[in-house]
C-alpha cells in the first residue's frame, strides 16, 4: 500500500532524485505542540489556515499539494501568486470546521492556536484527530507561549527564532523534501546574519524603538509590540531596545509614556486591512507628524520613521525580509555612535 | 442670594481643583511645578522654557481628558437625576433609553463591517447608533403606550437595549478577529485615552446646556416627584416637559457616549448620593449631582491611569469598582443618621 503511493510521489515531485539528504522514513512520528502526529506517508492532500504556513508550503515547492487556504492577512507574496490562483480559498478569515475537512485534508496546518485550540474558532484538534487528519500547528505559536492568558495569547518566555526554521523543517520532513527544506532554512539564516552583521557595522549604541500595529481610533492609546514578541524579537536582534515592556503580544500603551520614552526610532505597520483608522499607515504618519505631542518626539522630528509590512513583524517567513528592510533603514540613519 | 453666591464659587473651587488633580497625576511622572508652568504659558503667555513633550502632554492631554472626564460625568449625572425624576423610577438612569445599546451597534457598524466607507469615525457611529435606538424606543413607547406612562418608556427601553445589544453580539462574532473584538470591548468599556481640544469643545458646551436646561425647568421636576396626575393639576405642560427633559438627556447622554464610550454607574448613583445628603430639592439638586459627577469621574480617571503602571485600566471598570462601595457607605452612612 505504502510503496506504490510513495513511488508516485518521488516522481510527481520529481526532486528526491537529487536529494541530498536523507528520505524521510514513514512511519515518522513528530512532537508537535505536546501532540504527537505519526504520518504513516506524506500527505498529498492539505488544507491551510493562515498565511504563514501557506506560504511556506508554497516556498517548498509543495504548492501542487494545498487543496484550499484560508485566514488571510494580506494579498500573497509576488512570487506565489500564479500557484496561488490555481488554489481555492476558503475563507478571507477563519473557515468553518466543515469547509475544512470537506475537502479531506489529510494535514491541516494551523499559523495560531486559537484556531484549533480548546475553544477553536474552527474546531479542536481533538475533533480533527478523531477524523484521521493530522494538524499541525507552526511551533511560534504554541512553544513558549500560553495562549489561554490574555486576547492575543501571553508569551511565557520571549520568542525564539528557532521554532520558525523548526516549522520549516518539520514541514520539509512531513513533505519529504528535506533537501529543499535545509536550503531555504540556510538561506534564511544568511539574510539573518547580513542583516545583523549591517547594524554592528553601523556601530548604534543605545538606540531603542517602538513598533506600533493598530489603534482602535486616531488619538487613543495604540497597539504596540510587546516585549517577548516577535518585532521584539527583530529589535533586539539587531541590538535595539523596545521602549514596551508588557508580556502581552499587542499591549495598549498611552501615548504619553511613550512620548516620555521618546524611542529614537518608529516602526509602524502597512496593512490591506481597513477597520479601524489607524490601520492605514498614512494616516499613522499623518496622526505622528499632527499631534502635538508626538511631533515632538525625536523620531518624528527626524523623520525616522520606518514603514514595515504587517506579515513581516508575524511570525512567518517574511519575517527575515522586515529585519532586512529595519538594518538597511537604520543603517541610513545618521545616529548618535 | 449670597448664600447662593458663595456655594457656586465654592463649587467651581473645588471643580478647579480636581481638575489641577487631573493635570498633575497622570502615566509617566510630571514635576509639578513643569505642570504650573506649562498652565501659566498656555494660560497667560509666561513664557517659561519647556521641553515641548512636557507642554504637550500637560496641556493637550492630560488637561483635556480632565475637562471631558468633568463635562462627562456632570452631563451623565444630570441625566440620571432628570430621568429618576420624571420617570419615578431609583433604578433609572441614562443608558436606560437603549442609548449605549445603540451606540455600541453604530460603533460596531463602523468599525468592522466599514458603514461609512473611512468617513464615519467610531464616535459619529456611536452618535447615530445611539439616536436610532433612543428614537425606536420613543416610538415603541408612543405605539404601546395610551397615556405616555413612565412604565412604558422604560419597558421600551428594555427592549430596545436587548435588541440593539444582540445585534453588537451578533456583528462581533460574525465578522471580528479577536483582537479587533478586544478593541472594540475596551471602547466600549469607555475611555478618555483618545479626547484632544475638539471634544472638549464639545463636551463642556453639552454638559453645560444640559444643565442649564434642566435648572430652568427645576420647578417642573419637584412636581414630577408627586407624579403625573400632581404635576398637571399644578399646571404643568406634562407632555411637553416630558418631551423637552427626556429629549435634552437623550442627546446629551448620546454626546458624552459618543466621545468617551459608555461609562456606566455615575448617572446611577451620583443623583442617588446627592438625594441622600441634600434631598430631594431641584435647585440644589442638580448642580450638586452635576458637581459630584464630574469630580468623580476626574477621581476615576486619574485612578485608571496611575492603578497599574503603564497601562491604563478602561474608566468604567474604575467607576464601578470604586463607585459601589462608596455608594454602600453612604447608604449606611444615612440610615445610622436616622
Amino acid at each position: 500500500m505504502l510503496l506504490p503511493r510513495l513511488t508516485a510521489l518521488f516522481t510527481s515531485l520529481g526532486l528526491c532524485a537529487f536529494a541530498e539528504a536523507a528520505p524521510t522514513q514513514y512511519p515518522l512520528t513528530i512532537d508537535n505542540c505536546g501532540t504527537p502526529l505519526t504520518f504513516a506517508h506524506a500527505p498529498t492532500r492539505a488544507v491551510t489556515i493562515g498565511q504563514a504556513g501557506t506560504e511556506m508550503l508554497y516556498a517548498l515547492g509543495l504548492g501542487n499539494k494545498v487543496a484550499a487556504t484560508s485566514l488571510w492577512f494580506n494579498d500573497v507574496l509576488p512570487a506565489y501568486k500564479t500557484q496561488n490562483d490555481k488554489v481555492e480559498r476558503l475563507a478571507n478569515n477563519e473557515p468553518s470546521f466543515e469547509a475544512v475537512i470537506g475537502k479531506r485534508p489529510e494535514l491541516v496546518t494551523v499559523e495560531f492556536e486559537w484556531m484549533v485550540g480548546p475553544q477553536g474558532a474552527v474546531g479542536t484538534r481533538e475533533q480533527f484527530h478523531e477524523l484521521k487528519i493530522a494538524t499541525y500547528l507552526l511551533p511560534s505559536d504554541c512553544e513558549g507561549k500560553d495562549n489561554r492568558v490574555g486576547a492575543d495569547g501571553t508569551r511565557l518566555e520571549p520568542f525564539r527564532i528557532d521554532t520558525i526554521y523548526k516549522s520549516i523543517e518539520q514541514l520539509a520532513q512531513i513533505f519529504d523534501v528535506q533537501d529543499r527544506g535545509e536550503q531555504w532554512v540556510t538561506e534564511l539564516k544568511a539574510k539573518l546574519a547580513a542583516s545583523v552583521a549591517k547594524v554592528q557595522q553601523k556601530g548604534v549604541k543605545q538606540a531603542s524603538a517602538l513598533v506600533w500595529f493598530s489603534s482602535t481610533d486616531m488619538n487613543v492609546d495604540p497597539f504596540v509590540a510587546g516585549h517577548k514578541g516577535i518585532p521584539d524579537f527583530m529589535l533586539s536582534t539587531l541590538g535595539v531596545r523596545n521602549v514596551v515592556d508588557s508580556d502581552e503580544e499587542w499591549p495598549t500603551v498611552g501615548w504619553e509614556t511613550i512620548a516620555k520614552a521618546n524611542p529614537t526610532f518608529l516602526v509602524i505597520a502597512r496593512m490591506d486591512r481597513r477597520r479601524f483608522p489607524a490601520d492605514d499607515h498614512e494616516k499613522k504618519l499623518a496622526f505622528l507628524r499632527s499631534d502635538p505631542v508626538t511631533r515632538n518626539m525625536d523620531a518624528v522630528k527626524h523623520n525616522r520613521i520606518i514603514i514595515v509590512d504587517a506579515m513581516a513583524l508575524q511570525a512567518s517567513a517574511r519575517m527575515f525580509d522586515g529585519l532586512e528592510q529595519l538594518a538597511t533603514a537604520i543603517d541610513g540613519y545618521d545616529l548618535p555612535k | 442670594m449670597t448664600a447662593t453666591l458663595i456655594r457656586t464659587l465654592l463649587a467651581l473651587g473645588m471643580l478647579s481643583l480636581a481638575v489641577l488633580a487631573g493635570v498633575a497625576i497622570g502615566e509617566t511622572p510630571i514635576d509639578p511645578l513643569v505642570v504650573l508652568q506649562v498652565l501659566a504659558n498656555k494660560l497667560w503667555g509666561a513664557g517659561y522654557a519647556l521641553n515641548p513633550i512636557d507642554e504637550g502632554i500637560v496641556w493637550n492631554y492630560r488637561l483635556t481628558r480632565a475637562l471631558v472626564a468633568a463635562a462627562c460625568g456632570a452631563g451623565l449625572a444630570t441625566c440620571g437625576v432628570i430621568l429618576q425624576s420624571l420617570l419615578r423610577n431609583p433604578l433609572a438612569e441614562p443608558y436606560l433609553l437603549g442609548i449605549s445599546a445603540g451606540a455600541s451597534t453604530g460603533a460596531v457598524l463602523v468599525a468592522l463591517l466599514g458603514v461609512g466607507a473611512g468617513l464615519l469615525t467610531l464616535s459619529a457611529g456611536a452618535f447615530v447608533g445611539a439616536m436610532t435606538a433612543f428614537a425606536l424606543v420613543v416610538l415603541l413607547a408612543r405605539v404601546s403606550g395610551t397615556s405616555g406612562g413612565a412604565g412604558q418608556i422604560i419597558l421600551a427601553g428594555i427592549a430596545g437595549s436587548q435588541l440593539f445589544n444582540a445585534m453588537t453580539a451578533f456583528l462581533i462574532t460574525k465578522s471580528a478577529s479577536s483582537e479587533q473584538a478586544r478593541g472594540i470591548l475596551f471602547w466600549l468599556l469607555g475611555n478618555l485615552s483618545g479626547v484632544r481640544w475638539p471634544s472638549v469643545w464639545l463636551a463642556v458646551p453639552v454638559a453645560v446646556a444640559g444643565l442649564v436646561v434642566c435648572l430652568w425647568h427645576r420647578r417642573a421636576l419637584d412636581a414630577f416627584t408627586f407624579g403625573v396626575d400632581s404635576a398637571a393639576s399644578l399646571g404643568i405642560a406634562v407632555r411637553r416637559v416630558q418631551l423637552v427633559l427626556i429629549g435634552c438627556a437623550a442627546l446629551v447622554t448620546a454626546v458624552m457616549v459618543s466621545i468617551v464610550g459608555s461609562i456606566g454607574f455615575v448617572g446611577l448613583v451620583i443623583p442617588h448620593a446627592a438625594r441622600l445628603m441634600l434631598g430631594t430639592g431641584h435647585s440644589r439638586l442638580l448642580p450638586a449631582s452635576a458637581l459630584g459627577g464630574a469630580l468623580f469621574l476626574i477621581a476615576a480617571d486619574v485612578l485608571s491611569r496611575t492603578l497599574i503602571k503603564g497601562q491604563v485600566i478602561p474608566v468604567g471598570v474604575i467607576t464601578a469598582l470604586v463607585g459601589a462601595p462608596v455608594f454602600a457607605l453612604i447608604l449606611i452612612g444615612r440610615r445610622n443618621a436616622r
